[in-house]
């Protein structure tokens, strides 16, 4: 410490400058972080908040949602072989609707769920979905900011169908969309009682083969694979994801790179130190608290940043900090720091004491 | 013989493999009593300096024994070498060789640091010694504003700061003016007298040699003593 801290008042500008670089990358960091769980939010919260662990669903629709059918005689055969609120059928469509008497159209995702299971949404605002009310639904809060009100009436021209806006479900996204919830009745009449998507499953309830063994031709995934395979999420978490390991490869090069040269540079001086009595463990200490106080602050700077950013961001750019994240990255940050200066240690380790006697600096 | 504070006995340095090895210290044998200052002089590539490492427990001789204040040293390990540098051993370089981001006080109250005894002692010790050689206006500066003359004697109140039995100096007046380096060698020899410690200096500057008591001359790795300055020990000692 006794070195550390001077050494910084003295060279402030040094210091100051790869600080302010170690801010940024953290800071970026921490913004693509935000932005690849904003969009998955925006791309699976509807999933994601479901309280299932299993989706049963037809085994040719390559594990997506969108594509799988699940007859009404298979969720017959289904239910026939599990508790009561064991299993759940779920329909799902992309829909573009109205309000009524406007001609402005807005992308939703139309979740058909039993009113009654744990499926259904919680309402914040309004009353809650029924199974037994006709032509009602209950949708996310920001169709507020498309002029959606209690009371209004949306309607899809595709299939002819018009629903009473009853109440305001929050967090409800999916596919980018937000997400309209209407009953199965509701449901089996738009679809003239073709098919549902997908079955949720209760899974410590049931055996899962004891379902695929005895019902022909569907599988049963997990909630991450259903997430997974969603339009779009694993091609834009795998390019969110590459961008912070490249920052975090950058970072820790960076820094290396910064702490190795003026390690080098100081190598006479470290001759003379150890010549006085310092030891390489004494030297070594010196320079990973440098390093890891330089991290730690640039760390922290970052994440107030990050936080600040966060608010002063329009809350329609799906942007969503988390706290588990945060710290994990920020340990890996302060790990590749760490890492990088194992090059310096080695040249430390290296210098001779007997660099100081015999040679003009 | 209880009162040598460094004896060499029959030391020899052999640097390289031992079939083509260069031979930089040949049986040197000699005594530096407490209170004395002697100085090495000979010409470049005659092994001074590395006499100079072996007393500072910086290099292992290759045969022979060194006995540092009643202690045998020639076989430490490197780790224990550092220890003994620590505490016994005081060093001015050629070139002052200060730490930059360190100001004149904190350079030695470092040297207090590293010996794990940063009291209220060392701080009256580190008083004292800036103010002895005349430093304490300059106890707050970094050593780039410094003269040359005034680095140099920054590097010899570091080397007395942990009170070691020893001073080695390396040229200590090679980047002075001969006034300034008369200074500051004037200066390490009332130490040593003042504090019944050694020292033993390297020098090419002969206009300071009055100021040792023993002038030792080494050629091609042996060792002489120069006969006009035996008369100026034989005063001193008496
Ligand atoms: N690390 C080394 N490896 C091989 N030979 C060395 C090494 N260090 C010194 N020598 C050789 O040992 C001899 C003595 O070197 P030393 O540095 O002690 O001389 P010096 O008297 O200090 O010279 P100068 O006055 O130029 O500083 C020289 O011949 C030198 O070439
Ligand atoms: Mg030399």
């Amino acid at each position: 410490m006794f070195l550390t801290l001077r050494e910084f008042r003295y060279s402030k500008l040094r210091y100051f400058l790869i600080g302010c670089i170690m801010i940024l990358i953290a800071w970026l960091v921490f913004i693509i972080s935000g932005l690849a769980q904003g969009l998955a939010a925006d791309n699976a919260a509807a999933i994601d908040k479901m309280k299932v662990d299993r989706f049963l669903i037809q085994s040719d629709a390559e594990q997506k949602l969108n594509r799988s059918v699940i007859t009404p005689k298979q969720w017959q055969n289904v239910s026939a072989l599990v508790p009561k609120n064991a299993a759940t059928p779920f329909g799902q469509k992309m829909l573009s609707v109205s309000k009524n008497g406007t001609a402005h159209k807005q992308d939703v995702a139309l979740f058909a769920i039993d009113a009654a299971s744990s499926l259904a949404p919680k309402v914040l605002e309004g009353k809650s979905l029924t199974n037994t009310t006709k032509g009602e639904v209950v949708v996310n809060q920001s169709l507020k900011e498309a002029g959606i009100q209690l009371g209004d009436f949306i309607q899809d021209f595709e299939t002819d169908q018009k629903w009473k806006v009853v109440g305001f479900a929050n967090g409800q996204s999916y596919s980018h969309a937000p997400v309209i919830f209407i009953n199965l009745n509701d449901w089996n009449r738009l679809t003239k009682n073709l098919y549902y998507n997908a079955i949720a499953l209760q899974v410590n309830q049931i055996d899962p083969s004891s379902i695929t063994g005895k019902v022909k031709d569907v599988t049963i995934i997990n909630k991450d694979q259903l997430l997974q395979n969603i339009p779009g999420f694993k091609e834009e978490q795998g390019s969110l994801t590459m961008m912070i390991t490249f920052l975090f490869v950058i970072a820790s090069f960076v820094q290396a790179v910064f702490f190795y040269v003026m390690t080098l540079q100081k190598t006479h001086q470290f001759g003379v130190l150890k010549a006085i009595g310092a030891n390489t463990s004494y030297l070594a200490r010196s320079l990973i608290t440098q390093v890891g106080l330089l991290t730690i602050i640039a760390i922290l700077c970052s994440l107030v940043f990050s936080y600040l950013t966060q608010m002063l961001l329009p809350s329609n750019i799906p942007f969503q900090l988390n706290i588990d994240t945060d710290i994990q990255f920020s340990a890996l940050f302060l790990g590749v720091s760490l890492i990088g200066s194992l090059l310096s240690l080695y040249q430390i380790a290296k210098v001779d004491a007997l660099e100081a006697i015999g040679r003009i600096e | 013989m209880m009162d040598a504070k460094l004896i060499f006995d029959q030391v020899s340095k052999y640097y390289g493999e031992t079939d083509q090895a260069v031979t930089a210290l040949n049986h040197i044998s000699f005594q530096v009593h407490t209170g004395e200052f002697v100085a090495i002089v000979g010409p470049s590539g005659s092994g001074k300096s590395t006499l100079l490492s072996i007393a500072g427990l910086l290099l292992s001789p290759s045969k022979g024994r060194v006995i540092l204040d009643q202690l045998e040293v020639n076989d430490l390990s490197s780790k224990e070498m550092s220890r003994v540098r620590l505490n016994k051993i005081g060093f001015v370089f050629q070139s002052s060789n200060l730490i930059p981001y360190l100001t004149v006080r904190d350079q030695l109250l470092f040297v207090a640091e590293l010996a794990k005894n940063r009291t209220d002692q060392a701080d009256q010790q580190a008083k004292r010694l800036l103010d002895r050689l005349g430093l304490t206006h300059r106890q707050e500066v970094y050593p780039d504003q410094l003269s040359g003359g005034e680095r140099q004697r920054v590097a010899i109140a570091r080397a007395w700061m942990n009170d070691p039995e020893l001073i080695l100096a390396d040229e200590p007046t090679a980047s002075l003016d001969s006034k300034r380096g008369r200074d500051v060698v004037e200066m390490l020899a009332d130490e040593v007298r003042l504090r019944e410690k050694a020292a033993i200096m390297v020098t090419h500057d002969e206009r300071v040699l009055d100021l040792c008591d023993r002038v030792l001359e080494i050629k091609d790795g042996q060792l002489t003593q120069l006969s006009y300055k035996q008369v100026c020990t034989t005063d001193k000692n008496d």
